[in-house]
């Protein structure tokens, strides 16, 4: 009993968890150049490097509480308000962004979030965390935003290699593009890289699936 | 002596005959009864699971085997939340207005192969039946005691088919007959083969592979990676939601 009342009393007084006071918590991505682009190790292929233009970004991903409250309509289950928004369309993930006077990031500023400015593998470095990304299971597994310690980035911006993917405004032809999340093989999890991108068709909608917004 | 040595090549000779018709006889075609698997399930009356044969290109994956189904005696029985509660024959869901596509079977277990598939869509059946608006979803019950769960809004998806055939020709029992489902954005698992019910439910519900493993119910494909059947299991990078190749 006291290790549930020493595990609740940590979570509730733990700094690195987002209170309900997140929906302006923004890191700060300061003006300069960046390494992007996906190292090829076999080559050595190098990186390109890029400027982007200082912004801030929302530290978490938006949660499913965060954005019931710009859309009242949008429903959830019962208990799972921290939980990363998901089965949100492109358009409706700008709209909400826009909402709050924000947007979705471009891909080079979502990038430049992720992995600083080295060029890194993963946001926290370029060793695969020990620890494995999901349990053994075919579906998302969604924890609250913030829930895992270790995924964060140089500043500070959390779960940007796992949780869901993220919409960006990089596209293709017909295409949106978007970024970091868990890659699934056969039950088996593993983070995506910084530099890992997918193609969606704007209009879709997939619980694996969600964004965060810059300014 | 010499009739010893008489004895040992008489003997040494029918021993090289019985040697050589072995060795022939095991490069000739064996008789079903020999294998297991699929040539098993071809000589009886069951069906079941099986990767054998022509199945290496496309995997059969049943719950249990069960007796296969006569399609004179086969009727699609539809209840639940509907105004219109009734069983169908094979013959009037065969006169529903057919869609084909072109789907991959994604299954969770890593492979997926890809067919033609031809069958309805669920409005068909719901104009016949007229689900009540507080129905958010259909249970399948199938022959090899599956059941599925899919929600309405999955089921009127433009790529969810309710299917009876396959590369031109009616669904095998391996493959489903004489109904069964596709909804190719979603793991096999949530494809149900070999149908007997439709029930419209007014809660979502959990199949059998959600129940006793390790699958979801949503069912969605994740980004990651599959090794399709007809690519030589070669691994590939998928990025979720249908395959469209």
């Amino acid at each position: 009993m006291y290790k549930i009342v020493i595990s609740v009393g940590l979570f509730l007084c733990f700094p690195g968890f987002p209170s309900l006071s997140f929906a302006e918590d923004m890191v700060q991505v300061p003006s300069g150049n960046f390494l992007t682009g996906k190292k090829d190790i076999e080559t050595s292929a190098s990186l390109k490097t890029v400027w982007v233009e200082g912004f801030e970004i929302d530290r978490f991903e938006v949660s499913q509480e965060q954005y019931k409250k710009v859309f009242p309509d949008f429903e959830y289950p019962p208990g799972k308000d921290r939980h990363p928004v998901s089965h949100v369309s492109w358009f409706e993930a700008k709209a909400y962004c826009e909402q709050l006077n924000k947007r979705l990031p471009t891909e080079v500023e979502w990038e430049k979030a992720a992995r600083g400015t080295d060029g890194r593998r993963y946001p926290w470095g370029n060793k695969k965390l020990r620890r494995r990304a999901h349990p053994s299971y075919s579906g998302m597994v969604k924890r609250i935003v913030g829930f895992n310690k270790k995924d964060v980035s140089v500043y500070g911006t959390r779960e940007m290699a796992s949780s869901v993917w993220e919409w960006t405004t990089g596209k293709t032809e017909a295409q949106y593009i978007i970024r970091g999340g868990l890659w699934n093989e056969h039950l088996d999890y593993e983070y995506s890289k910084t530099y890992d991108r997918i193609a969606l068709a704007p209009e879709q909608r997939f619980i694996f699936v969600g964004f965060r917004c810059v300014r | 002596m010499r009739s010893l040595n008489l004895l040992g090549r008489r003997a040494f000779l029918k021993n090289l005959l019985i040697s050589v018709s072995g060795v022939l006889l095991s490069f000739a075609k064996a008789p079903d009864v020999v294998f297991a698997g699929f040539n098993f399930w071809r000589s009886s009356e069951y069906v079941g699971k099986t990767r054998d044969g022509i199945y290496e290109k496309f995997y059969i994956q049943y719950y249990k085997s069960f007796k296969r189904i006569k399609r004179d005696s086969w009727t699609l029985k539809v209840k639940g939340l509907c105004k219109n509660p009734q069983e169908l024959s094979l013959d009037e869901i065969m006169a529903f207005p057919v869609i084909e596509q072109v789907s991959r079977i994604k299954c969770v277990e890593c492979w997926s192969a890809k067919a033609a598939w031809g069958g309805f869509s669920m409005h068909e059946l719901e104009k016949r039946v007229k689900p009540l608006p507080k129905a958010v979803g259909v249970l399948f019950r199938c022959a090899d005691t599956y059941v599925e769960y899919l929600s309405l809004e999955d089921l009127h998806h433009e790529r969810t088919l309710l299917v009876h055939t396959m590369n031109q020709n009616p669904l095998s029992d391996e493959h489903g007959f004489p109904l069964r489902v596709i909804v190719p954005y979603k793991y096999g698992y949530k494809s149900p083969k070999a149908i007997l019910e439709i029930e419209f439910v007014e809660q979502p519900g959990r199949g059998t592979w959600n129940r006793i493993g390790p699958y979801s119910v949503d069912g969605t494909i994740l980004p990651g990676y599959d090794h399709p059947l007809d690519r030589g299991k070669k691994r590939r990078r998928i990025f979720g939601g249908e395959i469209f190749d």
